[in-house]
């Protein structure tokens, strides 16, 4: 699913079953994620208000794009929108220049499943299972047996330096670690899109640092695109593009 | 995955866990303990049928209840005996009279004639005695252990009186006992009609043991198309006619199969309530399962497995505490009886309010908004 464009573009369309449009115009290569004029919009209080107001936004291939900016500003907005979690008012969002958006719930089900891997701010780990099992949640998802997608997650703990964690609860891992493991969760899978949201929120300055070394160590050479939303501007010399935003648009 | 998802979080709150297994439990122990004790009850209604050694209980027509009985004249007993395939006919007198108590006060009690004349296959009815020579005595009466209290605990060579007869006390039966309040109390067949000044021509019922290999429906159908005036039923007919008189006449079935329904929604409100609560806690795991490719179905299989995993916990359990209480409790005045099929279909029927009980946290689980996750 990460060798070429072509491949991911051919992966889009057997699980989606969209139709084939023309998402770019140039003969550049097609984005990985690409947004148009995307706008949202929630009522808080009796009062609609514009959270997104018609962003445009692309992330290519292999490319590490940072969303910064203040709260309240769209970020994890429109992260969550291009992780088919959250549904735009208007716009267009297109994936390996396939047409996505309105699709229904089990198609951005089944896109989520094998095209995105999520980094959430405070880890979300399932707290019952061992830190090999929560790596390996991703690949049994798929056809993978429970034993070789342990086997797998068990080689993944040992690159992030997890090795000795394996059969450790999340309970019994500090944050950094948990972190660690969260970023192995959605990398192990290969997808061709990694979304995080505040990944180093929850972690002090160095563990931080540390996080988005290993994320950049383990995108690097992958035609994973990675979209990072942060407040942090430590970590932004780990971006290849920062987009800061500003009152529901990019400034 | 899904499977190891499921238990192991599960098991991870044993807190949880612990308090639906005690839901489970406790609906598996009360509706067999509380089944059985309605059959241990219902089955008194025909301890005095199931008890005897006859094959065929004839009565008076239209017979419905052994402790209601109808007079019969005694003189049928040789036109059933003349039916293709009776072995032997022996009559049993039923009264409902008094005893007198020590302590000068009187019991109602049914008061049980039986035959004394025995045959190669043996009495119609054994009350536990080694022989009926006790019979044989005019004053001679047998009590049943169990209702010593009733009958101010009475001993043997103790004498009392019925319906203002002396009569001895010479031994005691076992757990004889009847549906109503009154206790059994038996004594020979003339001496009963003697004691309560009945016909001495009539008897209540003929007691019927037929031959090896009779068909024991031809000679029921026999004896009746003989015997216009009386009914003739198996024993296991008649049994079931008993306890159906209780059962639709009183109401008793409805009261215990109430409280029996009342007893799985308890336990159907705490599986439901536990399985949600854990829910709840685990609401952002959901989400996050949900946000990274999780489908509806997948959580609600998640889900299905726990309840299922808690259902047989709980029920393994809670079958061993039953048979556990069962031994420890139940006696001849309060039998607990619990048939297989009640084992078996109550632990079907819990297993699907469990199974059921899902349906609330996956109703939860359904409305997750794998966004609020983003949001941290």
């Amino acid at each position: 699913m990460n060798t070429t464009n072509n491949s991911l573009t051919a992966a889009v369309q057997l699980a989606l079953g969209v139709q084939t449009g023309s998402a770019t115009t140039s003969d550049r290569p097609a984005p990985a994620l690409e947004a148009r004029s995307i706008s949202k919009s929630y009522t808080i209080g009796g009062q609609s208000r514009r959270v997104l107001d018609g962003i445009d936004f692309r992330v290519d291939h292999g490319e590490c794009v940072f969303l910064a900016g203040p709260s309240g500003s769209g970020k994890s907005t429109l992260l969550s929108i291009m992780g088919f979690l959250l549904s735009k008012d208007s716009g267009e969002l297109f994936l390996d220049g396939q047409r996505v958006d309105d699709l229904g719930e089990a198609k951005r089900t089944t896109i989520r499943r094998e095209q995105i891997g999520f980094v959430f701010q405070r880890f979300q780990l399932i707290h019952g299972l061992s830190a090999t099992d929560n790596v390996a949640i991703p690949l049994t998802l798929g056809s993978m047996g429970l034993a070789e997608a342990r086997n797998q997650a068990a080689k993944l703990l040992e690159r992030v330096g997890l090795g000795e964690h394996r059969d450790a609860l999340p309970s019994a891992m500090s944050p950094g670690q948990c972190q660690r493991v969260a970023l192995a969760r959605a990398v192990i899978a290969k997808p061709n899109l990694i979304l995080a949201d505040e990944p180093t929120a929850a972690l002090d300055g160095d563990s931080g640092k540390a996080v988005m070394e290993l994320l950049r160590e383990l995108t690097s050479g992958s035609s994973t695109a990675t979209v990072v939303v942060t407040h942090d501007p430590r970590i932004f010399p780990y971006a290849d593009r920062v987009c800061e935003m500003e009152n529901g648009r990019f400034k | 995955m899904r499977w190891n998802i499921a238990y192991r979080t599960l098991f991870y709150d044993r807190g949880k866990l612990i308090a639906g297994l005690v839901g489970v439990i406790f609906s598996v122990v009360l509706v067999n303990i509380q089944g059985g004790l309605f059959f241990g009850l219902i089955r008194k209604a025909s301890t005095l049928i199931t008890r005897s050694n006859a094959d065929i209980w004839v009565g008076h027509r239209g017979m419905h209840n052994v402790d209601f009985a109808h007079p019969i004249p005694e003189r049928y007993r040789y036109v059933a005996a003349g039916v293709d395939g009776v072995a032997e006919v022996q009559p049993l007198r039923i009264y409902f009279t008094d005893i007198s108590l020590p302590k000068g006060g009187y019991e109602n009690v049914a008061l049980v004639g039986l035959s004394r004349s025995t045959t190669p296959g043996g009495l119609t009815y054994d009350v536990d005695q080694p022989s009926m020579d006790w019979a044989g005595r005019n004053d001679a009466i047998l009590v049943d252990q169990c209702d010593a209290g009733k009958l101010g605990s009475p001993s043997i060579g103790e004498l009392r009186e019925i319906n203002g007869r002396r009569v001895r006390i010479v031994g005691q039966s076992n757990g004889i006992l009847s549906f109503l309040i009154t206790p059994y109390v038996f004594t020979g067949y003339d001496e009963a009609a003697d004691i309560c000044q009945g016909d001495p021509n009539d008897t209540s019922y003929l007691l019927v043991r037929l031959q090896d290999g009779a068909d024991a429906a031809r000679v029921c159908q026999e004896i009746e198309s003989l015997l216009p005036d009386a009914s003739a039923m198996t024993a296991e007919q008649y049994s079931a006619v008993s306890v159906n008189f209780w059962m639709t006449r009183t109401g008793l079935g409805i009261s215990f199969g109430a409280a029996t329904i009342l007893g799985l929604l308890v336990g159907l409100v705490m599986v439901g309530q536990t399985l949600y609560a854990m829910v709840l806690d685990r609401i952002n795991e959901y989400a996050t399962l949900r946000a990274i490719g999780l489908t509806e179905r997948e959580l609600l299989a998640i889900l299905l497995c726990q309840s299922s995993l808690v259902a047989m916990l709980g029920i393994s359990i809670g079958l061993v505490l039953t048979v556990l209480l069962k031994q420890s409790f139940s006696t001849p005045t309060a039998a607990i009886e619990i048939p297989l099929f009640l084992y078996i279909g109550g632990a079907a029927l819990i297993f699907g309010i469990c199974l059921f009980a899902s349906g609330l946290p996956y109703l939860r689980v359904r409305r997750i908004d794998p966004h609020t996750v983003l949001q941290g």
